[in-house]
């Protein structure tokens, strides 16, 4: 049972290829960073094991299958990606975005039942916002905001989140408080993979860390060995130096 | 309900003003007047103004842009051109100028669609935008051509007052002709009303739940747009309502087009009603709908934007 990358590629049309051979195993109650310096293919790799992308070559697949032949409804049932980015096209209330996670189970001409409304209220239970639940999307916090995201995936009950850079345009206590959010979907036994530029919350957060540097991977790993300055010097093209600094992590 | 039934007291006949309910038992052309005359207008009033809301707040919802209203995808400009060129080219019956009206609002619809998946320029949504601008524009373009062409004394005139809309010459038969397809856009429309909100995220957040943004959105838009073109075809262009009446259902109902799409259909068929009473009452003569639509309209437009109660993120 997992959501595994096996010699994975990606080229794109006109021929560049953005993601070369990855590798990645993706199993309930772990947490794997993806780490690496912009371009370097950590959306394409987040892509391909989302099934949003075929591989060029090797293979994507969710518990044995390959995710392009899962049907869309079915595959989202299992995998939730958080985009990084994303409109907020009108002021929903937090309850109802995050029922909108109730999507893959919920047929086209249907509406969603008592149960996902269940559902929907027990996932925003789950990351601590109700006090939230009546209030509109676009007033909230970037950190509130992007938690409310994450409840909208857990809410699709998937066995495994992709978050592609989720602290990413938060300051240190809301990412802080996301990546504990983190921490605590993966001892309840769901499966993360993320993407990310800072070492800081891969430490924290993940078991397990891939660094790539322009689609290859550079190290593959335990996260305590792969988040060395050396390997993240090669990988980012800047050198790290081992220091204590203020952390909120 | 009360609204309909106002609306049917209301006219020029036996004497302008109410009519007292007594008057039909007593007065036998009153009666016909009421049942050939105000009853199929006021189901087509409602009708229309359904179709209006009900379509221009499915658009918003599934295109996340709360601008966009259900004629611009070229629709309300192809009904013009198709009823003018019908009225040029010398046909007398009303009916074969609706249908010539509905069938250029289908082509029309159909180039944006084409002209939209050709294009190679942005997502879906904007390549909708610009096909449906374009369209739109060369309907209008043409239009004026057959303006142009047209006999001033006789032609022009109806061109002109088609275009400002109307309910004034429906009858039992053309709404027959015209209600099935609006009714079956409004169930269409009705039944897919919580899909309209996944659709109006982004289209890779939507296809990360499940959804199929592109396929979707097309069935939603047909969907919408024939019940529009119908009702256009027998009523001329009715605008603003397409584009008002769902801020002023999100107002009370949310944007959740669970809520939202059936109260703009509501609030659009009750908009719809008052603004034919005042069509039909205002003036000794009848007064183009489109143009008490538009003033209320767009007071109204005017009026919920300063309010900041539209449910649009600032």
């Amino acid at each position: 049972m997992s959501l595994a990358l096996r010699g994975a590629s990606f080229r794109w049309p006109d021929g560049k290829l953005a993601l070369s051979e990855a590798e990645i195993e993706l199993r309930g109650g772990r947490v794997i960073a993806l780490l690496g310096p912009n371009g370097a293919g950590k959306s394409t790799l987040l892509g391909l094991a989302s099934g949003r992308l075929a591989p060029s070559s090797g293979s994507a697949e969710l518990e044995g299958k390959p995710l392009r032949a899962w049907d869309a409804a079915a595959r989202a049932r299992n995998v939730a990606l958080l985009p990084q980015f994303e409109r907020l096209p009108f002021n929903y209330s937090v309850r109802d975005f995050v029922l909108l996670g109730r999507a893959p189970h919920v047929g086209l001409l249907a509406l969603p039942s008592a149960l996902d409304e269940a559902k929907a209220a027990e996932a925003i239970e789950e990351l601590g916002l109700e006090a939230l639940a009546d209030r509109g999307v676009t007033e909230l916090s970037g950190g509130e905001l992007q938690l409310v995201r994450i409840a909208r995936c857990l809410a699709q009950e998937a066995l495994y989140l992709l978050l592609d850079e989720p602290t990413s345009m938060l300051d240190p206590a809301h990412a802080r408080s996301v990546a504990e959010a983190m921490r605590g979907l993966a001892a309840s036994g769901r499966g993360l993979l993320f993407s990310t530029h800072d070492p800081a919350l891969a430490l924290f957060a993940a078991d397990e860390a891939l660094l790539l540097r322009n689609g290859r991977t550079v190290a593959r790993g335990p996260v305590s060995t792969i988040v060395s300055p050396a390997a993240l010097s090669e990988a980012f093209g800047v050198a790290f130096a081992q220091r204590p600094l203020p952390s909120a992590y | 309900m009360l609204a309909f039934v106002l609306y049917l007291l209301v006219g020029r006949y036996p004497k302008p003003g109410f009519t007292n309910p007594l008057s039909f038992f007593e007065d036998p052309l009153a009666l016909r007047i009421l049942l050939s005359v105000r009853l199929p207008r006021a189901v087509g009033a409602v009708l229309l103004g359904a179709v209006l809301g009900g379509a221009g707040a499915a658009f918003q919802t599934v295109f996340g842009n709360p601008l966009v209203e259900p004629g611009f995808l070229g629709v309300s400009q192809g009904a013009a051109l198709g009823a003018a060129l019908a009225m040029v080219l010398g046909a007398a019956d009303p009916n074969l100028v609706a249908l010539s009206a509905f069938v250029a609002a289908l082509a029309a619809l159909r180039l944006s669609l084409v002209l939209a998946a050709r294009f190679r320029f942005g997502g879906q949504v904007l390549r909708l935008v610009l096909a449906g601008i374009a369209v739109s524009a060369f309907c209008a373009a043409a239009l004026s051509f057959v303006k142009y062409a047209a006999d001033p004394l006789s032609q022009l005139p109806d061109i002109t007052f088609w275009t400002m809309g109307g309910l004034s010459a429906m009858g039992w038969n053309r709404l027959a002709a015209a209600a099935p397809i609006a009714i079956i856009s409004l169930i269409s429309l009705f039944a897919l009303r919580w899909r309209a909100t996944i659709l109006s995220l982004d289209d890779e957040a939507s296809r990360a739940l499940g959804a199929r943004p592109e396929f979707e959105r097309g069935a939603i838009i047909v969907a919408a747009t024939a019940g529009v073109a119908a009702m256009t075809a027998v009523s001329g262009i009715v605008s603003w309502v397409g584009l008002v009446v769902p801020h002023l259902a999100r107002v009370t109902a949310g944007p959740d087009g669970r809520s939202s799409i059936p109260a703009s259909m509501a609030v659009g068929a009750l908009f719809v009603l008052a603004c034919d009473a005042i069509s039909r009452t205002a003036l000794p003569g009848e007064l183009p709908l489109g143009i008490p639509t538009a003033l209320l309209g767009a007071a109204a437009f005017v009026a919920l934007l300063a309010s900041r109660r539209t449910g649009i993120p600032r």
